[in-house]
């Protein structure tokens, strides 16, 4: 019987070993979870903001596509609206941003009567094709930004801003 | 252009395309009677020049509001603003405000619209409403803009 029990000196080295390793693994794992958290994050619609537009009710005439969404800035928080000129181009849906290359107002489709098919801006009279670019001799210089487009239940979703693809 | 640094700064760098200025002029009342009308008119005020302010960025500085209580309106010299605002380079001031007062100035280019209470109203309506507010203030700028 006594040489197997387990002495005074053993029971606390085993015991201090198993605390110990809870106590590091307790430390150690939300490390570990931390650093692979990017890999976990699944990749749903993340960025994107669903708008009332049915996409069965697109044509290859730019309408114009409300959506809002929340902005905190510091305690301020406000419901933002922003707009988007979206049409079909085949079977693409291309979704641009009204906001003018030029000095930021907004662009409105067939805004001058002289010049069907374009987008104008009546600011100082900027002009985009109806792909967004700019018309050379306006004053924009670069093209209306794209926004990147999905669909969910039939309705249009709109993503992030980027350059134009036409440009 | 708001009145704030970035929009600033942009406009110091653009002063031959943003020649506008538009000023917001607030009545606030607090008595128990007009307080709920003044805030009424002070919410429509603001998103209508914020709209403003977001489809002609690039063409006009967008001030703050000078806001002022009744007995202070008397004292609020219209051509003091305009003047400050041309001395600092803008070819056009444009007074915008719900306070029908200011209709009688007819020396400046005031646009008056009367209030349209938005509480309690869903967000598609109240974008259908400031559209259609908006068309009313369009031809007044342009007209201001093409009469050079």
């Amino acid at each position: 019987m006594s040489n197997n029990r387990v002495t005074r000196r053993q029971f606390l080295t085993y015991t201090i070993t198993g605390v110990g390793g809870f106590m590091a693994a307790g430390m150690l794992m939300p490390m570990v979870r931390f650093a692979v958290d990017p890999l976990l994050q699944t990749k749903t619609e993340g960025d994107f903001v669903l708008t009332g537009q049915k996409v069965s009710e697109l044509t290859d005439a730019p309408v114009k596509v409300d959506f809002s969404f929340e902005r905190t800035d510091a305690w301020y928080v406000s419901e933002t609206t922003d707009s988007a000129w979206v049409y079909k181009d085949g079977d693409a849906i291309i979704a641009l941003s009204p906001v003018c290359k030029h000095l930021g107002c907004t662009v409105n489709w067939e805004g001058d009567p002289d010049h069907p098919n374009q987008f104008f801006c009546a600011c100082h009279a900027g002009r985009y094709e109806k792909t967004g670019v700019n018309v050379p001799g306006t004053p924009p210089t670069a093209a209306l930004d794209q926004y990147e487009v999905a669909e969910k239940d039939g309705f249009l979703m709109l993503g992030k801003k980027s350059a134009n693809s036409f440009a | 252009m708001f009145f704030n640094v970035p929009d600033i700064q942009q406009f110091q760098a653009n002063k031959e395309f943003i020649d506008t200025a538009v000023v917001p002029l607030l009545s606030l009342q607090f008595s128990d009677d007009k307080s709920k009308k003044s805030g009424s008119d002070a919410e429509y005020l603001m998103s209508l020049t914020a709209f403003i302010e977001q489809q002609f960025k690039g063409r006009l500085l967008m001030t703050p509001p000078f806001s002022y209580v009744d007995s202070l309106k008397p004292h609020l010299d219209l051509s003091l603003i305009e003047k400050e605002l041309k001395d600092a380079g803008f070819k056009h001031v444009v007074f915008i405000t719900c306070d029908a007062d200011w209709v009688k100035k007819e020396e400046f280019h005031v646009i008056w619209l009367p209030a349209i209470p938005l509480t309690s109203m869903d967000i598609p309506v109240k974008q259908k409403i400031m559209e259609d507010q908006l068309k009313q203030v369009i031809p007044t700028l342009t007209n201001i803009w093409t009469k050079l």
